[in-house]
């Protein structure tokens, strides 16, 4: 038998009377400073200095990691060696597999550190484990602290009213801060928001705007004075293109519901699992697609397909975007690996302006291949749909910033 | 005095005395349900959520969620 | 057997799952969505079983796509017996998820959770007086420490079907 909703309550407050008594609440302090964090007038101070703390121990961390280890393990001892002992200098599949090299006055030399190399075993290998890792342990570290001490749903509400403005509710930061670390849990993590539309915005906005963890332990790395701007420039688009966006997505953004747990103390083998799942998950899929990334790049460049490219397209690089032809590479490499193509731009000769240019475009162009599978999962039409708002906003958005660079007298 | 729950100020204390129809089934596993106390702790600026207390449980709901249930205000 | 973990968001569940099951847990996808949910087996007296944690849900009709896979797996899985995880101190709609479960017709055994953050709240709840209107076994745990997880799963062979007008009768009928 089925009870009526009244019915149903009605029998669990003749249950409770009999079975439940409330003694004299006394608030804790985990009360207080639960209140004290969803309240506005100190809530929003406490989100402000929350983000800015996870935001410097993960630039520390990985950069401590990065700059006082990797780097030097990478570039004074395996690179020198595999130079050494990898045959067939100037050929090309050591080009591919080690060190592209240069020329220099006529000559062929070798490549001194591991972003300059190109090559699949060092490169690849560098930004897979020497910069990524770090970035991404400690990511994922800190997201799990804040999940399981409850103070996502919190972040919810204090935001909600932002998100509200591009057809999304509070509860989407979930899927936005996931992506931070990656977009393929990311685009996962949209099933949380309640109708399609929420969703397709959500995993439009995610797939164009939301740099991820590799990506930004790269940009810390190789271009950390330029980092701001280009998150600037991101965080912009995802507000203008998601309030666009939920002005043309037909459909309707629900409302507002949800629970807000009491904080609880996280328990550490429960963040431990939690971490090491996220990190084992990110990893099956990074390190396959940096090595082939890498290996890809390589090849094209060798048959000279790139420069074949970069020509072609100059127009639109340099016209358009107003960044050097070069970039056509590493905007392919993007495809695969964001952290590769970062890479690879590092080591091009442009201006600061045309490298904040050339990173928001890797960042906005296409999503990378392990979130394009990701997405074609949750439905082609979505992936199609959000494919055409990607051509657009790449467009649009990569012009825009090139003209503001032309006002600002800087491109 | 009877108000919307989203006119409800900080602080103040009510009971439950109506639920829009569709919301009812929506919010009934989370404790919220006509004849309940409860309390609103917070309010959002710029019409963002609420939040309310009931049963010791803090639930937040959106301004649009807010104005379908009316409360009796404690007096 | 095959028993299945349902609970609301945030009262323990995946400590419970974490606590109950060995080292052959997988996770996987439900078919046809990207919502998670992990499956692995415990030892009942000697018996190998099935257990799957349930994404957390506040009641059977679904407000988000976890939810809604939440009540798919209930509804798909007639054979099992349900281990319904509730937070001692928020009882009461705890009891409202419980009874949505019971009335179709599931054999369940309660875990109040959270027990000793209930007590610290001065709220006293009779538990043989709930386990008798209700009929169905009704064991406090904390699952951080474990507490009360050994008497869950040796009550779970008491787990059987009750009518709801039974658990009417018992509370002394309706309005």
């Amino acid at each position: 038998m089925k009870l009526t909703i009244d019915q149903r309550w009605d029998l669990i407050d003749k249950i409770a009377k009999q079975t439940v008594t409330f003694g004299e609440y006394r608030h804790t302090l985990k009360d207080a400073i639960g209140e004290l964090t969803i309240k506005p007038f100190t809530g929003i101070p406490i989100a402000i200095a929350v983000m800015y703390a996870f935001w410097s121990i993960f630039g520390s961390f990985a950069g401590f990691f990065t700059d006082g280890f990797f780097v030097r393990l990478f570039d004074a001892y395996w690179l020198p060696w595999l130079q050494e002992v990898f045959p067939g200098q100037g050929g090309w599949l050591y080009a591919i597999m080690v060190d592209a090299g240069g020329i220099e006055g006529g000559e062929f030399v070798l490549s001194d550190n591991c972003l300059e190399s190109f090559g699949v075993l060092t490169s690849g290998l560098f930004v897979a484990i020497g910069v990524v890792l770090p970035a991404i342990v400690i990511f994922y570290l800190m997201l799990a602290l804040l999940e399981d001490i409850g103070y996502m749903p919190r972040l919810a509400v204090l935001i909600d009213t932002m998100l509200h403005k591009i057809g999304l509710h509070g509860y989407a930061i979930v899927p936005t801060i996931l992506s931070l670390g990656c977009n393929v849990p990311g685009v996962t993590a949209t099933r949380i928001l309640e109708t399609k539309k929420q969703r397709f915005i959500m995993m439009t906005l995610l797939a164009i705007f939301i740099p991820c963890g590799a990506q930004i332990g790269i940009m810390q790395d190789v271009i950390p004075g330029l980092m701001g701007w280009i998150l600037l420039y991101l965080i912009i688009g995802y507000f203008i293109f998601g309030y666009i966006l939920n002005k043309i997505v037909p459909g309707k953004a629900p409302e507002f519901l949800i629970d807000v747990p009491p904080y609880r103390r996280p328990m550490l083998s429960n963040i431990g699992k939690k971490v090491w799942g996220r990190i084992a998950g990110f990893f099956k899929v990074a390190i396959p697609f940096v090595l082939l990334g890498a290996a890809i790049v390589g090849v094209l460049y060798q048959l000279g397909v790139i420069r074949f490219l970069g020509d072609a397209l100059a127009p639109v690089f340099v016209g358009w975007f107003g960044v050097p032809k070069e970039t056509a590479g590493p905007l392919i490499a993007a495809f695969l690996r964001k952290d590769l193509a970062v890479a690879q731009l590092s080591v091009i000769e442009m201006t600061e302006y045309q490298m904040i240019t050339a990173v928001v475009l890797v960042s906005i162009y296409f999503p990378c291949v392990a979130t394009f599978a990701m997405m074609l999962k949750e439905g082609w039409k979505e992936l199609l749909g959000a494919m055409a708002v990607l051509t657009v906003v790449v467009f649009a958005y990569g012009g825009l910033i090139h003209l503001i660079g032309i006002l600002l007298g800087v491109a | 005095m009877e108000k919307k729950l989203s006119e409800m100020e900080y602080e103040e204390e009510g009971t439950i005395t109506d639920i829009e129809g569709t919301l009812r089934k929506m919010v009934a596993g989370m404790g919220i349900r006509v004849g309940k106390r409860l309390k609103m702790i917070t309010k959002q600026p710029v019409k963002g959520p609420v939040v309310v207390v009931v049963d010791e449980a803090n639930t937040s709901l959106g301004l649009d969620v807010a104005e379908k249930i009316i409360v009796e205000m404690k007096s | 057997m095959k028993v299945l973990l349902i609970g609301h968001p945030n009262v323990g569940k995946s400590v419970f799952f974490n606590r109950l099951t060995g080292a052959n847990v997988t996770e996987s996808n439900y078919p046809g969505t990207t919502v998670d949910f992990t499956k692995g087996y415990m030892n009942i007296g000697g018996e190998d079983a099935e257990l799957i944690d349930v994404p957390g849900t506040f009641s059977l009709d679904p407000k988000d796509k976890a939810e809604e896979v939440a009540v798919a797996m209930l509804h798909e899985n007639k054979d099992v017996r349900v281990i319904c995880v509730i937070d001692a101190s928020k009882i009461e709609r705890g009891v409202y998820l419980a009874l949505e479960i019971l009335e179709e017709g599931y054999p369940m055994v309660i875990a109040l959770n959270m027990w000793d953050a209930a007590v610290d709240k001065n709220i006293r709840i009779d538990i043989n007086n709930l386990q008798r209107i209700l009929g169905v076994p009704v064991v406090p745990t904390v699952a951080i420490s474990g507490e009360g997880i050994k008497e869950l799963i040796s009550r779970l062979k008491e787990a059987k079907p009750v009518e709801i007008d039974d658990i009417i009768k018992n509370a002394g009928g309706l309005t």
